[in-house]
């Protein structure tokens, strides 16, 4: 007998939802020992599953048919107390965002212990360490007496893990569990849940959109398509057999081919000389706060026509970077030079004529277009500020958005009637409407889902050939840099440590960092299929 | 549009409310036409109670309409409710959108002159206002206006604040607009969701203040008031318990009016709130 098994699951969205149900027909099963990654696209209902196997629903979320088997009891048929009695002692869950997971008044050691406590185990506060020793944090004693501000994203996600881990549950529910860390703290964890597995033989459902992590960590795989599972096999053969168009085209949008291009040999674009910005935090009347190195001597020139990407782990400097350039950060020391002008130096009125020829992407598609307006104004606003007859700007806005692959009409709706990836079009679009020679773009796919950003990857790529731009790509994903950038600038703790072209950088880092970096790319062993007829994206955006 | 209507449609007590704004907006326009004489005139008998001598709301003292009293009334309650609300917002979005935007040494300034206002207690700085300046209209409205902005300036910065650091505001700095143009085509839109729910709230409130000083016969000595009614009763509330009551419960109903709306606003403007229900 299976550990879980759920059978023909099938949950009713309310109505005036996209579809009908989150998911339908879902049938999956976990047995002792084994891991079960359920990897699928945003809104695809894999985090329903975990939260119907936890009970963990939200009311407006009702099941219409279908069991969830734990054991051989139906989990949907038992009472709350008795529920309760099964979370946490033999159903252990970790959750996607350690930053807020944790009650923040309350020492780390002490919410360990409560679990302890709640189930009715004696001696509590004993084994906390020891918990937390098995999960590979440091001083465990002096850890359970912290308060969870004082830990890392990455140390947090392992005291969650000790938590879920605390009475050895027979089954383990991760959702998303290292999206929100870096990528070294993601393969530490990664790790960490396959030893504990191994070593307990606990059934694991990992809940994943990373292709990536499914490479590192999974022994099945179910791949999940609007509510339904449309694949399901051993982690190799979906892997690298995969069947159904969906998982096809979802593995081909995995970033894999290494840009190979002629090394760039135009004159320098821009040039940055050591650029330096410290933040302080804190200090006011009585104290001086702390200082924060964000960005540390950067040096790095940039060629016309090329891609320069920077990469780096959260913290590293390289959207502070990025914003000293375009001046939204304005940096202490050092010169950053466009053609012959360094761009530090100028005022606001001398900086005017620059914003038509550099200009940014950014990173968040809900937040960087103003919700008020509608998308032909947003896109036209550059151009009219800059002195482009208000008629002529709107004209264009038509070609603009052909430009970036979205229907000519577009111009007349409001942001929020579009996707994620049809608004990061928009900017993209709002970008191109300056005719910039230099662009930013800052993180400009990692919001989105996989085959989106592959689109939204081949759409810069194409610009960037036809329009002859130079980029400066900001990136913690090592696969998106691989695929776009010419040449790739390393950054850790506000330093460049390594800056080379990126075949060389890839297959030969020098610095220690960037080979860590490099391990740490979840199924690194891994070479997506090149599945030649790919399903039209479209369907899926 | 059509939305925003069928989100605030659906708590019936903001519903009410307009219903109950809306009535007393009537009955003030019309009490000319109601009420063809002034409410300072003798109608007949003094003391007169509900219904006798064609009086609805009975007559007062000195045998004026207590019924024509709360239409006037309602015109000066609702003229010092708009214009000192209409003025609170001008000065406090001004220095509110100030100290978000620029920040720094600025921010902190303002910040400290609206701590400044916040730390005397708002009622006694409205009388202490109205009596240096000699009570008239304008000088109640100068007074109320003085005494209701802080709030409106905390609410601002604090919107212009996490605004701001927005990247469809720095895609505007970069696209090179000018200071002007960020402020109020790009901020200033987003930012007035709670600004509208407090003016409501605040026309409330200036109600209450302006009753409050013609109480203490610190209103205009040319306009009939809620408060002045009030007041003019209180002595001989056992003898004629309708010259106090009716205005108050007039005040009692549209303060409470506009605070359902208030509220109601507040849930049809947040958008995850109008949606849940």
């Amino acid at each position: 007998m299976s550990l879980l098994a759920v059978e023909d699951l099938t949950i009713a969205l309310p109505r005036g939802a996209d579809r009908a149900h989150a998911v339908s027909g879902v049938s999956f099963t976990v047995d002792p020992g084994e891991v079960l990654c359920i990897v699928g696209e945003s809104g695809s209902g894999k985090s329903v599953s975990a939260g119907a196997i936890m009970g963990l629903l939200p009311a407006a979320l009702k099941r219409e048919h279908g069991r969830i088997l734990f054991e051989g009891r139906d989990l949907l048929a038992l009472s709350e107390p008795d529920m309760r009695a099964l979370r946490g002692a033999h159903l252990g869950m970790i959750f996607q965002e350690p930053m807020t997971a944790l009650n923040p008044l309350m020492r780390v050691g002490d919410q360990v212990a409560e679990v302890l406590a709640v189930h009715g185990v004696g001696g509590a506060r004993e084994r906390v360490p020891e918990l937390l020793e098995s999960v590979n944090l440091p001083d465990p004693a002096r850890l359970a007496r912290s308060y969870p501000h004082l830990l890392s994203g990455g140390q947090r996600q392992r005291v969650m893990i000790a938590m879920a881990l605390a009475l050895e549950p027979k089954l383990l529910i991760a959702d998303e569990p290292t999206t929100a860390l870096d990528v070294t703290t993601q393969m530490q964890i990664l790790r960490l849940i396959k030893e504990i597995q191994t070593r307990r033989g606990t059934g694991v459902l990992f809940i994943t959109h990373d292709f990536g992590v499914v490479a590192e960590i999974a022994d099945r795989v179910a791949v999940m398509q609007e509510g339904r599972i449309v694949e399901a096999g051993a982690a190799p053969q979906v892997l690298n057999a995969p069947q159904h168009p969906y998982t096809r085209a979802l593995i081909a949008a995995v970033p894999h081919r290494m840009a190979k291009r002629a090394p760039v040999e135009g004159r320098p674009v821009l040039e940055a000389v050591g650029v330096r910005k410290t933040f302080r935090r804190g200090g006011g009347l009585f104290g001086g706060g702390t200082a924060v190195h964000a960005v540390a001597d950067a040096d790095f020139v940039l060629r016309k026509g090329e891609t320069l990407g920077l990469v780096g782990e959260s913290g590293s400097g390289k959207s502070t970077l990025a914003r000293c350039v375009v001046r939204l950060v304005q940096p202490e020391a050092g010169a950053i030079r466009f053609h012959d002008t360094d761009l530090t130096r100028l005022d606001r009125r001398g900086w005017k004529p620059f914003r038509r020829r550099i200009q940014m992407v950014f990173q968040d598609p809900f937040a960087s277009l103003n919700p008020r307006r509608r998308v032909a104004e947003i896109i036209a606003d550059g151009p009219i500020a800059a002195g482009v007859p208000r008629q002529e700007a709107l004209r264009r806005v038509r070609e603009l958005l052909a430009l970036v692959q979205l229907d000519p009409g577009a111009g007349e709706r409001f942001p929020h009637e579009f996707s994620g990836g049809q608004r990061q079009r928009i900017g993209i679009a709002r970008a191109l409407a300056m005719e910039p020679e230099l662009l930013i773009a800052d993180e400009p796919v990692s919001a989105l889902d996989v085959s989106v950003q592959a689109q939204v990857l081949e759409l810069l790529e194409e610009l960037r050939q036809r329009l002859g731009l130079t980029m400066l790509f900001i990136t913690h994903d090592l696969r998106v840099a691989a695929q776009i950038c010419d040449r790739v600038a390393v950054m850790q703790h506000g330093r460049i440590v390594e800056m080379g072209d990126t075949a060389q950088v890839f297959e030969a880092p020098r610095h220690a960092y960037t080979q860590s970096l490099l391990q740490s790319i979840p199924g690194r062993g891994w070479t997506p299929v090149e599945s030649a007829p790919v399903v039209a994206h479209d369907a899926y955006g | 549009m059509s939305g925003f209507v069928r989100a605030y449609a659906r708590n019936k007590g903001a519903l009410a409310g307009v219903v109950v704004v809306l009535l007393v907006g009537v009955v003030a326009a019309l009490a000319g036409w109601l009420f063809p004489f002034s409410p300072w005139d003798m109608q007949g008998a003094p003391f007169q109670p509900p219904g006798e001598m064609d009086f609805l709301l009975g007559s007062d003292s000195l045998g004026r309409d207590v019924a024509a009293g709360i239409a006037y009334g309602a015109r000066v309650s609702l003229l010092i409710g708009a214009i000192s609300t209409a003025v609170a917002l001008l000065l406090g979005v001004s220095l509110g959108a100030v100290a978000g935007y620029a920040g720094g040494i600025l921010d902190d300034a303002i910040m400290r002159f609206t701590e400044f206002f916040q730390t005397v207690p708002s009622f006694i700085l409205a009388i202490v206002l109205v009596a240096i300046f000699s009570p008239s209209l304008g000088s109640i409205v100068t007074a109320i206006a003085i005494v209701s902005w802080p709030p409106v300036t905390r609410v601002v910065r604090a919107e212009f604040l996490s605004l701001r650091s927005r990247e469809f505001v720095q895609a505007a700095e970069v696209l090179g607009h000018s200071h002007v143009t960020i402020v109020f085509r790009e901020i200033l839109p987003n930012a007035l969701a709670p600004v509208i729910v407090l003016a409501s709230l605040m026309v409330a409130n200036a109600i209450l203040l302006e009753s409050g000083l013609s109480f203490l016969g610190l209103g205009d000595p040319n306009l009939m008031s809620w408060g002045f009614m009030i007041g003019a009763g209180r002595s001989v509330i056992r003898l004629a318990w309708w010259m106090s009551v009716f205005p108050g419960l007039a005040i009692f109903f549209t303060v409470l009016a506009l605070n359902l709306v208030g509220e109601g606003l507040g849930d049809a403007l947040n958008p995850r709130l109008a949606r849940r229900r």
